[in-house]
């Protein structure tokens, strides 16, 4: 066992030490910023290190730190434009509606934890799901507004709730 | 995580996902209620099961509407786009579909607005008083004389000379010294004078005179139709809903303006008649109400997703 953890150990070291660089420009140039592509270029080592059963089977370092590096950079993503869009509806809201600094913060955290429930729907399952469970609006309004039928509109109400049930479990 | 690939539990996912997607329709049955609710005591399992589903919708339920819709309604780029092209220039999305009318942006950009529930009034710079209904966003340009109601109702009551202009998307309605009532659905919009005489312009048709007690409802489709009512019935701006013999489904879909969450009912309960004045402060008192004075039983699955079901129906 101890062994099996001191050749992980040194096998993230060589890793690290031989690809951090390249990975960390690869992310600069889709980020635009050397300080969030450290700082997911530091995630990504530290997601490789926390599987080290695959990483004792790993022939293609590079190919593998891109597929875990492009997961956190796509996550990235999704929290930031979240976080922009929630931001500019924050900002829009009439000042006497708007929450208060604590539950701000608060509540971007909720929306983000749902906003992770939701990934991987199909656009219009989600937004199906989001008219019916945030607006209240009925199937046939939904049906009206995606110009798809009620019952289609039924089968995505049922696929998004088997995802999210899914996603809990 | 891993017990999402168990097909046993994928199966019974699947089997509540559909259950819940049928209880949102507003088609179920009181049939179907109750092989749900023989579905929910069969297995623990699926008790277990029925209990995070009720938890995920109280999750949606709770945030804020109009924040939440703006975050999680966002624009998404795709994954090959944030690879390719990367996040800087994914993430100029929002800014510009901010822009967009088709969103409710309208809504949470409005001067004034009302949450579910909610009521309340101001005074306008020139001393008219406005009050806003349930759902009501408004916005004021006094400086024009000029109001637009984006989604819910309002009072308007006139004291000066000079006419507020109100725009309700289906038309205008010019109020000099008079007091009118203003309500704007998804495509119908609907004008009661409650005192004085006032001026509709529809978008497609001719203006016309209405005076008290006058009621114009327009329709999206273009077509109208004049009607009478009694200014003197105490409403929302009393605080009350008020109905006489009134088929309880039209009067359900009244409380559920004023009711966040789910109301839902079952079918045949449509046309059982409610009569009485009801305070709107307190949505979950007039349910009550109605479950002493009509053959029908609440079922409350959370504050935010209520059902009513016929009294001998209920398990």
């Amino acid at each position: 066992m101890s062994e099996a953890v001191a050749l992980t150990e040194q096998t993230l070291h060589g890793l690290y030490r031989d690809h951090r660089n390249w990975l960390e420009s690869w992310l600069h140039r889709r980020l635009g910023n050397r300080w969030d592509a450290a700082d997911l270029s530091q995630d990504t080592f530290l997601r490789v290190l926390a599987s080290p059963q695959v990483l004792e089977e790993l022939r293609e370092p590079r190919a593998y730190l891109l597929t875990v590096g492009k997961r956190l950079l796509v996550n990235f993503y999704k929290r930031r434009s979240l976080e922009h869009a929630y931001l500019e509806a924050l900002a829009s809201l009439p000042e006497a509606l708007a929450p208060s600094a604590e539950q701000r913060w608060l509540l971007l955290e909720t929306l983000q934890a749902l906003d992770e429930l939701l990934d991987g729907l199909a656009p219009q399952v989600r937004r199906a799901f989001l008219w019916s469970q945030l607006e209240g609006l009925g199937y046939a309004q939904i049906a009206g507004r995606l110009q798809v039928s009620e019952r289609t509109v039924k089968r995505y109400m049922a696929q998004a709730y088997e995802h999210c049930l899914l996603a809990e479990l | 995580m891993n017990r999402a690939n168990n097909p046993e539990a994928r199966q019974l996912a699947r089997t509540a996902a559909a259950w819940l997607a049928l209880l949102d329709s507003g088609r179920a049955s009181a049939e179907d209620l109750q092989r749900l609710d023989r579905w929910r005591a069969a297995d623990p399992r699926h008790e277990q099961l029925w209990q995070r589903a009720e938890g995920l919708r109280q999750r949606f339920q709770t945030v804020p509407q109009a924040l939440a819709m703006a975050s999680l309604d966002r624009p998404q780029a795709s994954r090959r786009s944030v690879l390719k092209r990367g996040l800087a220039l994914a993430v100029l999305v929002p800014g510009g579909w901010l822009l967009s009318q088709q969103l409710p942006l309208a809504v949470w950009r409005a001067d004034l607005r009302t949450a579910v529930g909610e009521r309340r009034g101001v005074r306008l710079a020139d001393g008219s008083v406005l009050q806003l209904n349930t759902a009501t966003a408004v916005n004021v340009a006094m400086a024009e004389h000029r109001l637009t109601l984006i989604e819910g109702e309002i009072a308007l009551s006139v004291s000066r000379a000079q006419a507020i202009e109100v725009d309700f998307g289906l038309g205008r309605v010019s109020t000099g010294q008079a007091q009118i009532c203003l309500r704007r659905d998804a495509d119908s919009c609907r004008i009661s004078v409650l005192h004085g005489a006032v001026q509709v312009t529809p978008a497609q048709g001719m203006a016309l005179a209405l005076h008290y007690g006058d009621q114009l409802t327009l329709y999206a489709d273009g077509s109208g139709s004049m009607g009478r009512f009694d200014p003197h019935m105490p409403d929302w701006r009393d605080g009350v809903l008020s109905v006489n013999n009134q088929p309880l489904g039209q009067f359900l879909r009244e409380v559920a303006r004023y009711r966040p969450g789910i109301l839902r009912w079952a079918p045949g309960l449509e046309s059982l008649k409610v009569t009485g004045t009801f305070q709107l402060n307190d949505t979950d008192r007039i349910l009550e109400l109605l479950a002493a004075s009509l053959p029908v039983k609440v079922q409350a699955r959370s504050r935010y997703w209520v059902t009513l079901v016929a009294q001998h129906d209920a398990a």
